[in-house]
């Protein structure tokens, strides 16, 4: 039995009983967790491994750049889009490709919608369970349901004590069918759950609301992409042309539809404000005292930035959402982050199933190398059948990306974090507010709930945006300028033999960069660096320990065998494990 | 269990009014006339819920995306009252141990008659990945899906990864990936393949609702997949093909050819080769679909369709004359060195009979 | 070498090639000739057409070209095999290559020396050379019969499933091939080994015609070979 203290500055304990969560579920992917848990309930030790590898970067290898986009959108169905977007702007950048105004005003509406989208459906359909009780709600009264939603949401005109009441025979019938569906075997007797009934049926009547709801909010991506999930984009712009007055205008992008877009997005963001952000802030109330999951929040946090205002800049100064590095929890100052600098990110392998042919030396992504090497001799149990896996050894098919050699904690979080502490006008305001709303101090942010309600108020901004887009848009077409795709540099002939370039994005758990290598016109090499590859890393060769791991270290569990809080601490980032490994 | 969806739809609050409006909308997205509403109505008042194992391997979950933005019928109206899914890791509440306890639990309660719906593929290669590129409870996720197929009633391959591998499959396949019907040692369930990356929601949503309707797999093609949605391509019934057939195209992004909506052949668009619902059925309600919000469709209901060259090139590569090379150029290519080979061969003929020509003289 | 009495060695001419062996040859020639041309637009496009889509109908011509040559290629075959059967020796000869025969592939040889310059001399065929007997057979017989099945499992994609050229052709040729757009591929791939066939063919054709000891072009047109000296054939007919 070994402590160990790592260089950033946790105390991990293996002395106690070893839990496995095999598979992590209400996530996107395979994911696998381990804890060590002491007699205190106290988890003294974490382990987080992705179980799940396709090779997307090595599949990428003698392709055409202009292709990318549709294979590593493939990497993820869930934050579908936002991938594509990052190739399709590394290419521009290996390239040199300008895009149109309009194409930026498009690209980032799609995005935003996927921001919005990603988010609701985390909340209600992956993580409200760990804080909501559906079995609870069947003791609710449905008239102080219905008060409660009042107050908590005047504006929702779905609040009526006969609505929740239905809502509540329907669930009761359901329950008593005893064919309980993704509702069975849960957690529902645990102590970790706090929400009086009336809360607990309140929040499961919008599970089913924001289910019905959240295919409204993509369909800005069916009317621009073509479909959703996984619409289309292309390289030098977007593929929809615009034709708002000439002759067969029925064939591009019309009156009608961008009609279709403009009420998407007002739809959208009034249920982001009568649901989805009263509904945070009620939970959030009841469970203001649990505070555990902060991990490296209130550390290190890296964000690359999004939105470009206006196209083609991709400076920190025209960018919406923020971008740069906090290390050690100083706010006060804000690190620049350059994607190109080789000592800035740099993925390392001595504990995930890779090799490089160097051993442990950090690879900057443009000389990336994924070369898979399974290996779990050292665990416990057999080769197809692990029992304990051995985090001294290598554990996962996440690889581990640094920041100047810091495990960093990336997503919603991140970005406010950064934002805050670089007195972004929109996000302090929104910070401020929540804090005095739930009467917590600042430090609260850098916790469990904290991630869940940054991406809520995220949400709610990015609705707002949309609307910002949309008529930037408008106000484009109305001064006579609908391009939509430049041409420049379609053709591979024009290339040069050799480019290199660097896209990113702020996916919705976080900063997303691809780096690509163009040679004879085709990809040399394709390296990917993901959110959750970030958040999931497993440990470096200094012993740091990721995002994940951090944030599971010493919470308290009510029941060791029930992993209520484990999940809980997992899910508030959202992970992503298809992107994770890619 | 002896529920039927009309009962379970009834006690959750849903008025028989509505009820037979989502009978006809279902009957509607099937293709199916609708008098047919009366039948699906009947169906449903008279059978139970059937379990449902959703099984994820090798994927990007974007199938279970799609599914869930059905409009009709809505996925919250399936998952609460037609199905009863059981398994399904990307939503279920419980995790672990409990998960995995529901799998052997539903194959001894209902051995030979739940659905199997997989989503994604196994990996199979056990060189690098030692088989273990999907790790589930400790095991490879293909012990999972072995296990789980031979007690099925049926077995959905959902989307291109478990119809024909998709995207991991690429080339050079590094996992080894492999779509569901050619995985070794499956038992005999039938397989009902819905090819897309992902399907069309209501196609998806189609299909399992013509299952319990009918009482009966819908019939396939001799690929697997239903014909009520595969048996015709998307050129065939494309609302851009009096432009093909006029001979009008888009020839570069955004031109006026593109404004108007002309066809995108020569951007490659693989609609004549691509067998799916999307120029009818269309995609998020019946909304759009690729071609008509102005892409080429790149065939992503085909078998394979990662490695047809560039989706930008209307001729595909032909991978056995080096990377770059399409049938034209390997074409125009061989006719030309013939052509070269002609005229020196001329050449020379020419001599040889002038010689000829002197021998005999002299 | 069988019996002098079956050899012509001094005629100076042989009816060789019937009439609807004729007639065929350059009817498919002509079939050929369209669908290449139409197979090659259908491949890539003409430019775009101005105006209303109802004003047009292009590429629909185009596909309809490729598509009435079509069955002419394909009857014109189904009729070429009914020939060799009932036809004359000559008829079945592409179809029929000896390829057991060790004297057959020492005229190919000799041919392929006559054509590299290493021979003096051609030798004298009352039908095809062996050389061009080995190339109608593999480029010409097998290439017909390529272009036939993958065009009709093509076609038979647009007639529709229930349609009797989507039963017999595209149901177990398109799964064959994988997908119908590697259909497409080899298709289009074969049209050029058609092309180079034709070229060549073509070529020898002519230069025969001056340089060999018999008549080619017009006993293609006539049907009767004619000799330019009054040696022995080479060839058993
Ligand atoms: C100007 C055009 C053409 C000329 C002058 C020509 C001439 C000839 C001649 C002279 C022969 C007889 C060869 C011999 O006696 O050994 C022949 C046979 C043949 N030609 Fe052509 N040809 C032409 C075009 C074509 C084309 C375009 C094709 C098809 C691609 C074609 C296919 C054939 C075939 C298959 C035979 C063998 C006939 C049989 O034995 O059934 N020809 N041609
Ligand atoms: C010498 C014979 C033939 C040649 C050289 C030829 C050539 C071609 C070529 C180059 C294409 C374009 C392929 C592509 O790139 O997609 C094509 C398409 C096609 N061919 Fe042929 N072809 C021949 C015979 C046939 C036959 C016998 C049929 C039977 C009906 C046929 C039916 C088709 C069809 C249906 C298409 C696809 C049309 C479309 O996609 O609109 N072809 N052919
Ligand atoms: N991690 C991750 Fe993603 C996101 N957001 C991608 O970049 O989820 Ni599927
Ligand atoms: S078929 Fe396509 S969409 Fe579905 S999981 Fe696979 S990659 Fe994703
Ligand atoms: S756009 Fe594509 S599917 Fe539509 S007619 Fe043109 S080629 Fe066919
Ligand atoms: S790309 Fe796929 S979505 Fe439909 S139009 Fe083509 S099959
Ligand atoms: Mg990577």
């Amino acid at each position: 039995m070994s402590v160990i203290h790592t260089p950033n500055g946790y105390t991990l304990d293996n002395s106690g009983t070893r839990h496995v969560v095999d598979p992590v579920t209400r996530i996107e992917g395979h994911m696998r967790a381990e804890v060590n848990i002491n007699s205190e309930n106290i988890i003294t030790n974490a382990v987080s491994s992705g179980t799940v590898w396709r090779g997307l970067e090595v599949i990428l290898k003698g392709r055409d750049p202009r292709d990318a986009w549709a294979f590593v959108q493939r990497i993820c169905g869930v934050c579908t889009g936002t991938h594509a977007l990052t190739s399709v702007r590394s290419v521009e950048d290996a390239l040199g490709i300008n895009i149109p105004e309009n194409a930026n005003s498009i690209r980032n509406i799609m995005q935003l919608s996927l921001q919005i989208h990603d988010h609701l459906v985390h909340f209600y359909h992956l993580h409200a369970l760990d804080w909501v009780n559906p079995i609870n709600a069947l003791k609710a009264d449905p008239r102080a349901t219905s008060a409660l939603q009042q107050k908590v949401s005047p504006h929702h005109p779905k609040s009526s004590p006969g609505y929740f009441r239905d809502v509540q025979n329907r669930l009761k019938k359901f329950v008593e069918s005893g064919q309980l569906g993704p509702f069975k075997n849960g957690y529902w007797t645990n102590p970790a759950y706090l929400l009086p009934p009336e809360a607990d049926l309140m929040a499961v009547t919008h599970y089913l609301e924001a289910l019905d709801f959240q295919k409204e909010i993509m369909k800005t991506r069916t009317i621009f992409g073509g479909k959703d999930t996984h619409p289309n984009w292309t390289v030098g712009g977007v593929p929809c042309p615009i034709n708002v007055d000439g002759t067969g205008g029925v064939g591009g992008l019309n009156m009608v539809n961008l009609n279709q877009v403009h009420e998407i997005i007002k739809q959208t963001k009034t249920f982001v404000d009568n649901v989805y952000i009263p509904d945070i802030m009620a939970i959030a109330q009841y469970y203001k005292g649990w505070l555990y999951g902060g991990g490296l929040s209130s550390q290190n946090v890296l964000a690359y930035g999004d939105i470009p205002d206006k196209a083609n800049d991709y400076s920190a100064a025209n960018l919406m959402m923020p971008r740069g590095a906090i290390i050690n929890g100083k706010l006060e100052e804000v690190h620049e982050v350059d994607l190109r600098d080789p000592e800035q990110v740099q993925e390392f392998v001595p504990h995930s199933w890779y090799k490089y042919p160097e051993g442990t030396k950090g690879l900057h992504p443009w000389d990336g190398i994924t070369d898979p090497d399974f290996d779990v001799s050292t665990a416990k149990g057999t080769k197809h059948n692990i029992e304990e896996l051995d985090e001294s050894a290598s554990y996962s098919w996440i690889k581990a990306p640094r920041w100047r050699g810091h495990a960093m904690e990336v997503g919603p979080l991140a970005r406010y974090v950064v934002g805050y502490a670089q007195g972004h006008e929109y996000w302090s305001e929104q910070i401020n507010q929540t804090l005095k709303t739930l009467d917590i101090p600042l430090n609260a942010l850098f916790s469990t709930l904290g991630r869940t309600a940054a991406r809520a108020l995220e949400s709610q901004w990015a609705a707002d945006q949309q609307l910002y887009f949309f008529d930037k848009l408008m106000t484009n077409i109305k001064n006579g300028d609908s391009a939509t795709h430049g041409g420049e540099m379609w053709d591979p002939k024009d290339w040069p033999s050799e480019a290199k370039g660097v896209g990113f994005t702020e996916a919705p758990r976080g900063a997303l960069a691809h780096w690509i290598k163009i040679k004879d016109t085709k990809i040399e090499n394709y390296q990917c660096v993901v959110p959750t590859t970030w958040n999931g890393s497993p440990r470096d060769e200094a012993g740091n320990i990721g995002a994940f791991e951090a944030s599971m270290m010493n919470t308290k569990v009510e029941v060791p065998n029930e992993p209520v809080e484990i999940l809980r601490n997992l899910h508030s980032f959202d992970p992503c494990l298809a992107c994770s490994t890619h | 269990m002896t529920e039927t969806f009309y009962d379970v739809m009834r006690r959750q609050g849903i008025t028989r009014r509505s009820f037979l409006k989502f009978c006809s909308l279902t009957a509607a997205a099937m293709g199916l006339s609708p008098s047919y509403a009366g039948t699906i109505a009947k169906a449903m008042e008279t059978k139970p819920r059937i379990p449902v194992l959703w099984l994820h391997g090798l994927e990007c979950t974007c199938c279970s995306e799609s599914f869930i933005r059905s409009a009709h019928p809505l996925a919250k109206d399936v998952i609460l009252s037609m199905i009863s899914l059981d398994y399904d890791d990307t939503i279920m509440a419980a995790a672990g141990h409990e998960a995995e306890a529901i799998v052997a639990e539903t194959i001894e309660k209902y051995d030979g008659k739940f659905i199997l719906a997989c989503e994604g593929n196994p990996g199979l290669d056990e060189e690098k990945t030692g088989g273990m590129s999907c790790i589930i409870a400790g095991k490879p996720y293909t012990e999972q899906l072995r296990h789980a197929a031979k007690h099925a009633m049926a077995i959905i391959s959902w989307g291109s990864c478990a119809s024909w591998g998709c995207v991991q499959a690429a080339k050079p396949n590094p996992t080894g990936a492999t779509p569901i019907h050619k995985v070794p040692d499956l038992g005999n369930a039938p397989i009902i393949k819905v090819p897309g990356c992902p399907p069309i929601a209501e196609v998806m949503t189609a299909v399992i609702t013509y299952i319990l309707t009918f009482e009966r797999l819908p019939s396939l093609d001799r690929q697997g997949r239903p014909k009520m949605f595969y048996s015709q391509r998307i050129h065939d019934k494309c609302y851009r093909r009096p432009h093909f057939d006029a001979g009008q195209f888009v020839e570069k992004w955004d031109d006026e050819a593109a404004r108007k909506g002309y066809c995108l052949y020569k951007m490659g668009c693989k609609g004549p080769t691509t067998y799916n619902a999307c120029s009818t059925i269309r995609w998020n309600g019946g909304l759009s679909f690729p071609i008509q919000a102005g892409h080429p469709c790149i065939g992503c209901s085909e078998d394979g369709f990662w490695d047809k060259g560039s989706f930008y090139d209307r001729l595909s590569g032909i991978h056995q004359f080096g990377i770059e090379s399409n049938a034209d150029d390997v074409g125009i290519g061989a006719a030309a060195v013939i052509g070269g080979a002609i005229a020196a061969h001329t050449a020379v003929s020419a001599l040889k009979r002038t010689q000829q020509k002197g021998d005999q003289e002299s | 070498m069988t019996t002098m009495a079956t050899k012509p060695h001094s005629e100076p001419s042989v009816y060789v090639y019937e009439a609807p062996l004729r007639l065929w040859h350059w009817m498919n020639a002509l079939a050929i000739v369209v669908l290449c041309i139409s197979g090659y637009f259908i491949g890539s496009p003409l430019p775009t057409m101005p105006g209303e889509a109802s004003d047009h109908y292009l590429m629909g011509y185009i596909r309809f070209a490729h598509f009435a040559a079509a069955y002419i290629f394909a009857i014109g075959f189904l009729g070429r095999i009914y020939w060799a059967i009932v036809g004359n020796e000559h008829a079945r000869q592409i179809f029929l290559p000896p390829i057991l025969s060790s004297e057959f592939w020492d005229g190919v040889l000799h041919e392929a020396k006559w054509y590299l310059f290493l021979a003096k001399e051609p030798r004298k065929y009352t039908g095809h050379n062996p050389m061009a007997v080995i190339f109608m057979h593999l480029m010409m017989v097998w290439g017909t019969v390529f272009m036939i099945l993958t065009g009709f499992a093509l076609y038979g994609e647009g007639t529709g499933y229930d349609s009797w050229q989507y039963t017999m052709f595209s149901s177990w040729i398109i799964p064959l091939f994988g997908q119908s757009q590697d259909v497409h591929t080899f298709h289009h791939l074969v049209m050029w080994v058609i092309i180079v066939f034709a070229i060549m063919h073509i070529y020898v054709a002519i230069r025969e015609d001056i340089m060999s000891r018999q008549s080619l072009i017009s006993t293609m047109i006539s049907g009767w070979r004619m000799f330019k000296d009054g040696r022995d054939v080479d060839d058993l007919h």
